[in-house]
C-alpha cells in the first residue's frame, strides 16, 4: 500500500444517517440529542477491498450456541466452550470439518489479530478459554503462533485479565497504548475527524496494528450494555477499540457513539480485515456496562455467537438485554427518561434504573446503513442451538 | 556495597518476600519529600539500595533516583520495556526486558555488565541465590545463569508462559506456570522434583514459609503445598483469580484477589482471619511493615494487619501491578502514569 496516498471522505453526522430509525422507534419522540457534526474520515487510498469485508461471507446469519455447562461456579469450562465454537463454525459456515470452516476465513500466510474486550476484566472480559480454542482453531489452518496477536488498545486492562500467562506459547499479546495518554502505537495517517462538543483534539487514530500489522482481524467481543452505546458487541468492540480518543464523542448526558461506531467499523482497512466475529455471552452484563464489577448485574448466560455479520449479531445481543432488562423490571436501553439520568457514578453502578447517559443503541442499525450488515429483525437468519 | 537496614534489593524486599518486617508501626504519610515522573508507565516495582531508587518502565529506561533529592541520577536505556521488578545483587542492578533479554548493570554508574537472553519476553524479577540468577520467561522455559557474567548454568522448558516470579531456597525453584501447574526445581540443574496442577494458568508469584509454599491460581484458588512432595495441604477459594504475590507475616499469609479483597489466611490451616474489599481489581502484591499492609489497586490502601482494618487510603498513581518501597525513613512508590513518589 502507498502509505502517501490516503483520501478523504465525509459521512453525515445521524440525523441523515437515522431519519427511518427516528420515525419508527417511539422512543425518539422525544428526542433530546443534538444532531451529531459531520465526521470526516482519512483512510489509505488503493486499499484492497476483500470479499470478506464486514458484512463477510455470510451476510445477516447469527449463530446462537447455548450450554449451560460453559461457565459453573463463574469458571468458563474449556472443553465445553471448545465444543460451543466447533459447532458454531459448522453451523456457520456448513463445514463439517472444524478445519475448513476455519479456512473460510484465515490462510497460513495471514497475521491474524484477535480483538478481545478486556475493559471490564476481571468480571466480564473476553474469556480467555475462548481466546485459546480461537488460536487453535487458527493454528489448525496452518498459522505459526508467532503470527498471531491477542490485542486490544489498553494493555493494562490485558494485563488484569491475565491474558499474557494464559494464552498459547508464542501468540503474541500487545495493547497498543501503555497508559492513557499514549500515542505511540497508532497510525497517524488514518483517522476519523469531528468536533463533538468543542474539544481541543478532534481526531480518532487508527491502531498501526490494525492499519498495517495485521492481515486478518476475529473479533472477540462480550455481551454488555453499554451506558453510552446502549450495548457494546461487535460494533462498539471494533470501532472503539481500533480508534483512539473516543471519550471525546461522550458528554454526559449525550453520547455521539451513534454514528461514529458505526463510520469507525466502516474505514478500510479495519473493515476488509475483520473477517469473523465471536461473541463472548458466556457471562453477560445487563447494567453498568462496560466497566461494572457487580455480580448483580452480570448472569452467567452459558452462549457463543458465531458470524460474520456485525450489526445481526449486535441486533440479536440487543434483543437479548433488553429482554433481561425488562425482565428486571428496569427501563429499556431506548429510554428517553430524564428522570432515570444520573451523573453519580455510584448510583449508576448500584441502581439499575440510573443511567449517565441518553444511551445509543441505534448505532447499530446506523451501522447497517453504511452497509455493515442486517439490522432488520425479519432478515436475519438466527440459527439458536441449544446444547445442554 | 553493602546493604543497609532500608535496602530493599528485589521484590518484596527479600527473597522469602517478607516485606520488609520494619519494627515499628507506620503512620499515613504527612507530606511528599518529592515526587518526580519518569518516561513510560511503570509496571514493575521499584527496588532500592543506599541512596538509589531504582525504578522500570514501560518506556524501556531503568531509572536511578536519589532518593534525597529525587533526582533522576542516570537513567539506563534498554531495548525493550521493562515490566520486571530489578533485583539488587553484588553491585549490579538485574531485570527482565519484553525482547526476552535480562541485563545486569552497575548500580552505581548504569553501565553494562552482561545480558542474556530468552526467546520471548522476560516480565518476571530476576533471584539471585548462590551466584545463580534464576528467572522464568514467556517462551516456557526457567534459566538459571551465573551472577558474574551471565553465562548460562541451565534452561528447563516448561508447560506454559512463565510470568511468575520464582522463589528460591536453598537447592530448589519454585514457581507457577501458565500451564496450570506449579513446580519444584533443582536449582543446580533444573531437575523437576515435582509438580502440582491447579485448574487453570498461574501468574502468581510464590512465597515460602517454612516447609509451607503458598500461591494463587486464575482458578480462584489459594493453594497451601508441602514444599516437599507439592502435597496440597489446603486450598482456599477467592472469587475471582489471584495474580498477587503473597506476603507473609508470622502465621499470616496476606494475598489479594481480582474481586478487589485483600485476604489474610492462618498459614498452617487456610483459615479466614480477615478479608477486607478495596473495591478494584488487586493483581500487586501486598507488602507487610510492621503492624500495617500497603497494597496499591488503583488507589494505594493502607490496612491495619491484625484485624484487616482500612487506616488510610491515597489516590496516588492510579497504579495497579507497582509494590511500594517501605523503609524506617519514607515510602517509595510508583504509579502508572509514570509518576514517583517519596512519603513521609
Amino acid at each position: 500500500m502507498d502509505r502517501r496516498a490516503f483520501v478523504k471522505r465525509s459521512c453525515l453526522g445521524g440525523v441523515a444517517l437515522l431519519l427511518d430509525h427516528w420515525g419508527t422507534s417511539p422512543a425518539y419522540s422525544q428526542d433530546l440529542i443534538p444532531p451529531a457534526p459531520p465526521i470526516h474520515v482519512n483512510e489509505p487510498a488503493g486499499t484492497a477491498v476483500s470479499s470478506l469485508r464486514m458484512p463477510g461471507l455470510y451476510p445477516g446469519r447469527v449463530v446462537e450456541i447455548s450450554d449451560e455447562r460453559s461457565i459453573v461456579a463463574n469458571r468458563v469450562s474449556q472443553s465445553i466452550v471448545r465444543q460451543m465454537i466447533e459447532q458454531g463454525m459448522r453451523e456457520l459456515t456448513g463445514e463439517k470439518d472444524p478445519r475448513l470452516a476455519w479456512s473460510k476465513f484465515i490462510q497460513p500466510q495471514d497475521t491474524v489479530g484477535i480483538k478481545i474486550n478486556p475493559s471490564g476484566a476481571p468480571a466480564c472480559c473476553s474469556s480467555p478459554e475462548i481466546v485459546r480454542e480461537i488460536v487453535a482453531g487458527v493454528q489448525s489452518v496452518g498459522v505459526p503462533a508467532r503470527n498471531i496477536f491477542v490485542y486490544d488498545r489498553y494493555a493494562y486492562e490485558m494485563d488484569i485479565g491475565s491474558y499474557q500467562a494464559l494464552v498459547p506459547m508464542g501468540v503474541r499479546v500487545t495493547g497498543v497504548q501503555e497508559h492513557k495518554l499514549d500515542v505511540s502505537g497508532y497510525d497517524p495517517n488514518v483517522f476519523c475527524e469531528a468536533n463533538f462538543f468543542g474539544e481541543w483534539e478532534t481526531r480518532s487514530y487508527m491502531a498501526s496494528i490494525v492499519s498495517s500489522g495485521v492481515t486478518k482481524i476475529i473479533n472477540v467481543p462480550t455481551m454488555k450494555d453499554h451506558s453510552a452505546a446502549g450495548v457494546t458487541g461487535c460494533l462498539k468492540n471494533l470501532g472503539y477499540g481500533t480508534f483512539n480518543n473516543v471519550e471525546r464523542s461522550h458528554r454526559r448526558p449525550f453520547s455521539f457513539t451513534d454514528p461514529l461506531i458505526g463510520i469507525m467499523c466502516s474505514v478500510e482497512p479495519l473493515r476488509s480485515k475483520a473477517v469473523l466475529h465471536i461473541m463472548d455471552g458466556t457471562r453477560i452484563v445487563w447494567h453498568g456496562g462496560p466497566l461494572t464489577q457487580n455480580p448483580d448485574f452480570i448472569f452467567p448466560a452459558g452462549l457463543i455467537m458465531v458470524g460474520t455479520d456485525p450489526v445481526a449479531m449486535d441486533t440479536i445481543e440487543l434483543e437479548k438485554i433488553e429482554a433481561k432488562r425488562r425482565n428486571e423490571g428496569v427501563p429499556s436501553v431506548w429510554s428517553r427518561d430524564p428522570k432515570s439520568l444520573t451523573n453519580d457514578g455510584g448510583a449508576f453502578y448500584q441502581d439499575a434504573s440510573k443511567n449517565l447517559f441518553y444511551r445509543q443503541p441505534h448505532h447499530i442499525a446506523a451501522a447497517g446503513k453504511l452497509g455493515l450488515g442486517i439490522s432488520d429483525r425479519k432478515q436475519i437468519e438466527h440459527h439458536v442451538i441449544h446444547v445442554a | 556495597m553493602t546493604q543497609t537496614a532500608h535496602d530493599w534489593p528485589t521484590l518484596l524486599c527479600d527473597n522469602a518476600r517478607r516485606g520488609g518486617q520494619a519494627p515499628q508501626p507506620w503512620r499515613a504519610p504527612g507530606r511528599a519529600r518529592w515526587q518526580t515522573n519518569v518516561e513510560g508507565a511503570v509496571r514493575g516495582s521499584p527496588v532500592l539500595q543506599g541512596e538509589l531508587l531504582y525504578v522500570p518502565s514501560l518506556a524501556g529506561f531503568l531509572n536511578a533516583i536519589n532518593i534525597r533529592s529525587g533526582r533522576l541520577q542516570w537513567r539506563f536505556k534498554a531495548p525493550a520495556a521493562i515490566h520486571s521488578t530489578p533485583s539488587i545483587s553484588s553491585g549490579r542492578v538485574l531485570f527482565g526486558c519484553s525482547d526476552g533479554k535480562v541485563i545486569a548493570i552497575d548500580a552505581v554508574t548504569g553501565t553494562k555488565s552482561w545480558e542474556t537472553a530468552a526467546e520471548d519476553e522476560v516480565w518476571t524479577s530476576p533471584v539471585v541465590q548462590n551466584e545463580a540468577v534464576f528467572f522464568g520467561s514467556a517462551d516456557g522455559a526457567m534459566y538459571a545463569v551465573q551472577v558474574e557474567t551471565g553465562a548460562p548454568k541451565w534452561k528447563k522448558v516448561l508447560g506454559g508462559r512463565i510470568y511468575s516470579t520464582a522463589h528460591v531456597a536453598e537447592k530448589r525453584v519454585y514457581v507457577g506456570c501458565g500451564d496450570g501447574n506449579i513446580y519444584a526445581l533443582d536449582a543446580l540443574t533444573g531437575h523437576v522434583f515435582w509438580k502440582t496442577a491447579t485448574g487453570n494458568g498461574i501468574d502468581c508469584s510464590p512465597a515460602l514459609a517454612d516447609d509451607t509454599l503458598l500461591i494463587g491460581s486464575q482458578d480462584f484458588f489459594f493453594y497451601a503445598l508441602d514444599a516437599g512432595s507439592g502435597a496440597i495441604r489446603w486450598k482456599y477459594e477467592a472469587e475471582l483469580g489471584i495474580t498477587s504475590a503473597p506476603a507473609i507475616s508470622g502465621d499470616l499469609v496476606i494475598f489479594g484477589c481480582k474481586a478487589g479483597t485483600l485476604h489474610a489466611l492462618d498459614i498452617r490451616t487456610g483459615k479466614v482471619i480477615w478479608k477486607t474489599r478495596t473495591g478494584q481489581a488487586i493483581t500487586a502484591p501486598a507488602v507487610v511493615s510492621g503492624s500495617v499492609i500497603w497494597i496499591q489497586a488503583g488507589i494505594t490502601f493502607a490496612i491495619n494487619l491484625s484485624d484487616g482494618k482500612v487506616l488510610w487510603r491515597a489516590g496516588l498513581g492510579n497504579s495497579l501491578q507497582s509494590a511500594p518501597v517501605v523503609t524506617n525513613h519514607a515510602v517509595y512508590l510508583a504509579g502508572m502514569e509514570g509518576e514517583v513518589y517519596a512519603l513521609e
